[in-house]
């Protein structure tokens, strides 16, 4: 009410001193030790019974997974596309030709990206027939098919040590994102334009950009331990009147009816589109 | 200029009992004391002057008027005769008050975070800048809309009050340029010449300077409905107390008057009392502050757990960025966008079911400020009174008879006395012909006690009485005819008049009187006992003075009734009677017997008035009228209940004189004249160790300060506990809260003092209603009651409702925490947060206010404004770490939509940075998938919608739970809330239209859902239920526990 007068200061500070620790009561923050150890306890056990409450139902979520493949794909209906190297600069590349420090980087990232598609590593994949679904459903240990580093040709890293960077015709490798059982039809390859014509001249490895049915499908990271996503390099040779400009390229899969590559929000289902910048 | 009320005059007044048919004029001026005090000063003596200094002094010629060309002058110079209105608050300065109040700065400072980081964004040129624009867009409509909402609402509730003030414009009848004008109220300036006839409202203050028959009811202006009469001479010093002044606003009852205009508009007597009013401060409600405390509790775990996270996200290498955007969703999510708007709507149901029961509330907080009321100030007349005098006891036969004085009695049948003996068929005669009260004509099918009657309110009611037991007595009155009449006046204090009979073979005339008892024994030889004329002797005198001692002693206003039939030799037929000379006999009359009025109380008030006392509410009755009929009044309502005594009381038991009793009277009746004297102290000591008071005899101003002392009073100590009497002195911080009603324009002083001032529907003066925060339709204190009921119901489910929306607010935060610290996939968007806080929850947290109460609250205590609050430590604690824990159930549901898709639990911690990362779309998941960025997006939309059902479930069972806070739900009934049912209808509904049907809507970040998803967290909801039964079975077992 109004006639409510403002307490002193003083005697303000003394109720909270009280309310902070009441050496009569023995209270502390308004309660006496055993009250604040009763309501410690209480959440403790409560938090605990939450916790294990917790554990238990997600014990049960995960027993009702299989350890192959997850229960549902389809939020992943259609694979997207993807670059080796990726630049840190949302998919730029910018190298000086003549500068082997500009595109160290991009060389060793595509090293290492191959490694594991390295003839050592692939001693237990099987040659597989090309041009087929390579189906393995009855088959308990599910098979990787070999992709030979030989089929990317000028960009395989065996000749030329820097991917065509050092001579103006970069490698950039296009590789489909891996989902579980999903088999391409029609005959599926990478397709890449320069925004401009005339700027540069695109050379596919394998010839075509072809993708093979044999390395579909995929059976997931447990059953198909060894597997190896098909490659395909696609080397830019960059007219040298087109240097010291911005190059777009936008790569798509063509050919393939149930791969999309138009997706209206999802700039990367089924293409993806990077900038070259060369200078001498 | 002399003060003209001294205290001699209201001492007087005061100590004299009053049975006389008309009260003295001297105590009306005690009622007048403490107004005229306030205001005399201010007054012209314009009383004193003739008529022709008046004339000069306004240029004014009483036959002429003034000249139309002067009066626009002086139009132009004083303004029109109008009262401003009080100073509304403007529009805009309301709107923007809703705009900026409560949660709405919280919500503003989002926006400008929103669009700081769109700002910074889009200068970065990052890739989807425009989520935060639209973010800030949308809080900043939340906030608007809730705005605009709260602000129709308000407007809503003060339009009714708009349409009631609204009045119909008045006119005047004035002299201008020597004709006679209908003019406009309004129109009227000083020195205007105007005439007033009976049923006028008078149009400004006047100085009569023609008066014929006038009187006027002043009881807007002083609450004394006794008409006074008005004359043209100067009688008193004081402008207030003379009679040749009328006020504005107050009513002319009968007879005419002419005369001059010497205030209008503010300057009037009327105008200055509003103009005091608007000096007494508007206090918070009750309600106001408990929002008030809500609001800064939320706020400030709002702003502390926000700035925490924002201190921790920039300690843990985020950019500062992400921490403000972290920040506005940790803000949204506590803030419970849509709570202030339920409240609103709750209160707003409520205002409309008081209004159902006849309570009007002009102020939407105004509705629960009812419910924390524990004192009440009524007033008599009216409110705990039926307004009406009306035949409570008849004495004829030497025994006294009660007579029926409830409001619908429609048959003689309904009387309860003997009509069969041959004295009460003398005594009806006289009551039907001694009688100047008519009906007004054409009211033939309403009942007799609703018919409009022209007469004072005495012979009111005995012409009710004799046509409820006789019927129509016009008839009867047209077969006896009258042939002489001497009316009432005050020296005589008698009514006689003279009829031939209706037998055609008895020619005698009948004499009929009535008045003042003793005065009317005088003039009795006789006494009429069954029938008989029997000599009047000592004995009988004795038997008279018992009777009248004992009906005046319940406060009851007693009339004598004798007649006589005039012997036919002395007064033949033809016989002319002169009443100037008064050529009959007017002693030696035989008397017949004695009635006695009072103001009955209304039949509902007694109920009422036990089950505040069993509410906890003190019920004070603040009367002008005489403590005698004051505390005969209370004690038949109860207000002094039936073993309780005041001092008089008791000294008069033990035969002692008043000073030596000691202090053990629970009751007291206080008169006004020795409030006068007294110092607040006394007075609070009385207010203190009286349990039921009645103050008698007060004006309308020293309501004020009866109100102001019980604003002091610590609630519930009073008289209860005489011990702690003293104490209560000394602790006047806690004030109670005090309801007030009142309907004179004295009153609203104290209407706009006290926690919620009510005013008179039906008697109330525009004043009152405009000052008051509620008004009476039916000006009945039950109603009152009713009123306390809702509010103390709505408090509580209030409480329900906000316990309901406070539980998901951590279910909205702690996806925030736990994202900011194990860096998961955001598990729910800010925008989802939005669509539950004012979609999915607005409709269940209403339904609350539907439910019925859960023990009677009618039988506790009033609440105490210090302890029990709306939102306390426990409810907030059980809310936010218990129930509100419960919304693991969410996290689940969460986590098993990822799992299912390919993310197990164990990949996702720690990868929110990738997972943002436009440039990575070839996000591994734990099955050796890859994910492009949309389709991560896509799939954490999908976990937002997961996470928005899951909390629309649970909050299913929070509603359940929250339907009772002390009784199981089976107590309760689980289906006796219909509107709750409602609700979840409603809130599953709300969820798959925006599920299902608005999924493909990018912007809202819905995305359809598999069904089975939807019982994920169903047995959380059932434990949520479950623990809470449990928990409430604890509280019924062991109350008081901390």
């Amino acid at each position: 009410m109004s006639k409510e007068t403002k307490k002193p200061f003083r005697q303000s500070m003394t109720e909270w001193r009280q309310f902070i620790y009441n050496p009569n009561s023995g209270e502390f923050l308004g309660r006496t030790a055993k009250s604040w150890g009763l309501i410690l306890l209480f959440y403790l056990v409560f938090y605990g019974f939450l916790a294990a409450l917790f554990t238990f139902t997600m014990w049960v979520m995960l027993q009702t997974l299989s350890n192959d493949i997850p229960k549902y794909r389809d939020r992943i209906s259609s694979p997207g596309l993807m670059i080796s190297p990726k630049p840190d600069t949302a998919l730029e590349f910018y190298f000086n030709k003549s500068d082997a420090q500009s595109y160290a980087e991009y060389v060793a990232t595509l090293r290492k990206f191959l490694e594991s598609y390295d003839d050592s590593k692939q001693s237990q994949n099987i040659n597989c027939t090309p041009g087929r679904i390579f189906d393995q459903n009855d088959v308990a240990v599910k098979k990787a098919c070999r992709f030979n580093l030989s089929e990317l040709g000028q960009c395989s890293g065996k000749e030329d040590k820097t991917f065509g960077y050092s001579k103006g015709t970069p490698c950039v490798l296009v590789k489909v994102n891996r989902i579980i059982g999903l088999k391409p039809e029609g005959e599926p390859r990478i397709h890449c334009t320069p925004k401009e014509a005339g700027m540069v001249e695109i050379n596919y490895f394998p010839p075509e950009g072809l993708i093979d049915l044999m390395y579909f499908p995929y059976y997931g990271k447990s059953l198909h331990a060894h597997y190896l996503q098909p490659l395909v390099a696609v080397q830019l040779a960059i007219n040298s009147n087109s240097t010291k400009e911005e190059i777009a390229i936008e790569c798509k899969i063509l050919g393939s009816p149930n791969l999309k590559n138009e997706d209206d929000r999802d700039k990367f289902l089924g293409r993806i589109a990077f900038k070259v910048q060369m200078i001498e | 200029m002399a003060v003209g009320c001294h205290t001699g005059n209201c001492i007087h007044g005061s100590r004299s009992r009053q049975f006389e048919h008309s009260p003295d004029p001297e105590i009306k001026m005690s009622t007048f004391c403490s107004l005229s005090f306030s205001l005399s000063f201010g007054i012209q003596d314009d009383h004193r002057l003739s008529t022709s200094e008046l004339e000069r002094k306004y240029g004014t010629s009483i036959s002429e008027g003034l000249s139309s060309a002067k009066a626009a002058e002086i139009l132009v110079r004083d303004g029109p005769n109008l009262l401003t209105p009080p100073k509304a608050t403007p529009e805009i300065v309301k709107f923007l008050k809703q705009m900026i109040g409560g949660f709405s700065i919280l919500l503003w400072i989002g926006v400008v975070f929103s669009w700081i980081s769109f700002g910074i964004q889009l200068a970065q040129g990052a890739e989807s800048p425009f989520d935060n624009l639209y973010l800030g867009v949308v809080l900043a409509l939340v906030v608007i809309l809730t705005g605009i909402f709260a602000y129709y609402q308000e407007a809503k509730s003060t339009n009714i009050m708009a349409s009631f003030s609204k009045m119909i414009p008045q006119q005047a009848l004035v002299i201008r340029d020597g004709e006679k004008k209908e003019l406009p109220a309004d129109q009227l300036v000083v020195g205007d010449v105007v005439e007033i006839k009976g049923g006028d409202k008078i149009p400004a203050d006047i100085r009569l300077i023609f008066a014929q028959g006038c009187k006027v009811d002043n009881s807007s202006l002083t609450g004394e409905s006794e008409p006074q009469s008005r004359s043209c001479d100067f009688t008193h010093e004081n402008p207030l107390e003379t009679r040749n002044i009328a006020f504005y606003s107050t009513t002319c009852v009968e007879g005419t008057a002419t005369g001059i205009v010497i205030n209008t508009g503010d300057r009037t007597i009327i105008g200055r009392i509003a103009s005091l009013t608007s000096g007494v401060g508007n206090e918070k409600t009750p309600i106001a502050i408990e929002i008030e405390h809500f609001v800064y509790l939320v706020a400030g775990v709002a702003v502390s757990i926000g700035v925490l996270f924002f201190i921790i996200s920039v300690s843990m290498r985020y950019k500062i960025l992400d921490s403000i955007i972290f920040l506005i969703g940790i803000i949204v999510a506590n803030v419970p966008e849509g709570l202030l708007a339920t409240v609103t709507v709750s209160l707003s149901l409520t205002a409309k079911r008081m209004a159902k029961k006849n309570c009007l509330v002009k102020n939407l907080e105004a509705v629960e400020t009812l419910g924390s009321t524990s004192i009440i100030c009524s007033d008599k007349t009216g409110t705990l009174t039926q307004n009406r005098m009306t035949v409570a006891h008849l004495w004829f036969d030497n025994q006294i008879y009660s007579a029926d004085t409830s409001e619908d009695q429609t048959s003689k049948y309904a009387q309860p006395f003997d009509q069969s003996s041959p004295s009460w068929t003398a005594l009806s005669k006289i009551v039907t012909l001694c009688n100047r009260a008519e009906f007004r004509p054409g009211q033939e099918n309403l009942p007799i006690m609703k018919r409009v009657v022209v007469g004072d309110a005495s012979e009111t009611a005995l012409l009710k009485f004799a046509e409820v037991i006789l019927g129509d007595v016009m008839n009867i009155r047209a077969q006896k005819k009258k042939v002489a009449e001497i009316p009432f006046n005050s020296t005589n204090k008698f009514q006689l008049s003279i009829h031939e009979t209706d037998d055609p073979n008895d020619k005698r005339f009948l004499l009929v009187m009535k008045g003042a008892p003793e005065r009317i024994l005088e003039r009795c030889s006789t006494i009429m006992i069954n029938g008989k004329e029997e000599p009047l002797d000592s004995e009988k005198a004795e038997a008279f003075q018992t009777a009248y001692m004992e009906l005046g002693g319940m406060g009851e206003r007693v009339l004598g009734f004798c007649h006589l039939y005039l012997p036919e030799n002395e007064f033949p037929d033809t016989y002319l009677f002169d009443t100037d000379s008064m050529n009959f006999p007017t002693s030696n009359l035989c008397f017949v017997g004695l009635l006695s009025m009072i103001d009955p109380p209304r039949s509902t008030v007694p109920d009422a008035v036990s089950k505040c006392r069993s509410a906890g509410i003190k019920v004070i009755m603040v009367t002008g009228d005489h403590p005698i009929t004051a505390k005969a009044i209370a004690k038949s309502v109860g207000i002094i209940s039936a073993t309780s005594e005041t001092v008089e009381d008791i000294a008069k038991r033990l035969n002692i004189p008043v000073e030596q009793v000691n202090r053990e009277a629970t009751a007291a009746v206080v008169n006004g004249m020795e409030l006068k004297d007294m110092s607040s102290q006394q007075l609070d000591e009385i207010l203190c160790n009286h349990s039921e008071i009645v103050f008698a005899r007060t004006s309308p101003q020293q309501k004020l300060i009866i109100v102001e002392g019980c604003q002091r009073q610590v609630r519930g100590v009073q008289g209860q506990f005489p011990v702690l009497s003293k104490l209560c002195l000394y602790s006047f911080h806690s004030g109670a809260v005090v309801a007030v009603t009142g309907d004179g324009v004295n009153d609203s002083p104290a209407l706009k003092k006290a926690d919620i001032g009510i005013a008179m529907g039906i008697a109330g003066s525009d004043a009152a209603k405009n000052a008051a925060d509620m008004v009476l339709l039916d000006d009945n204190f039950a109603s009152i009651v009713t009123g306390v009921e809702e509010g103390r119901l709505i408090f509580d489910n209030l409480k329900k409702t906000i316990a309901y929306t406070l539980t998901k607010n951590i279910a909205e935060l702690c996806p925030f925490l736990i994202y900011i610290i194990t860096s998961i996939p955001l598990p729910i968007g800010t925008i989802t947060i939005l669509f539950i806080d004012l979609g999915t929850d607005i409709i269940p947290s209403v339904a609350l206010a539907y439910e019925k109460a859960e023990s009677d609250i009618m039988n506790r205590r009033p609440r105490n404004k210090r302890k029990d609050r709306l939102v306390n430590e426990q409810l907030a604690v059980y809310s936010y770490l218990q129930i509100g824990a419960l919304a693991l159930g969410a996290f689940v549901t969460y986590f098993t939509v990822y799992a299912e898709q390919g993310f197990l639990p164990s990949t996702l911690l720690g990868v929110r940075v990738n997972w943002e990362n436009n440039a990575i779309n070839d996000f591994e998941d734990s099955y050796g998938q890859e994910w492009t960025k949309y389709q991560r997006t896509y799939l954490q939309w999908t976990g937002y919608t997961a996470f928005f059902v899951s909390i629309t479930i649970q909050q299913v069972a929070d509603l359940i739970i929250r339907k009772t806070r002390r009784n199981s739900i089976f107590q309760q009934g689980l289906f006796r809330n219909k509107v709750v049912w409602v609700g979840i209808f409603s809130q599953i509904g709300i969820a798959l239209i925006l599920t299902y049907g608005l999924g493909h809507v990018t912007a809202l970040n819905f995305t359809p859902l598999r069904f089975q998803y939807w019982f994920v967290a169903v047995p959380f909801a059932i434990l949520i239920w479950v623990y809470d039964e449990v928990r409430k079975l604890f509280i019924r077992r062991y109350p008081g526990s901390k």
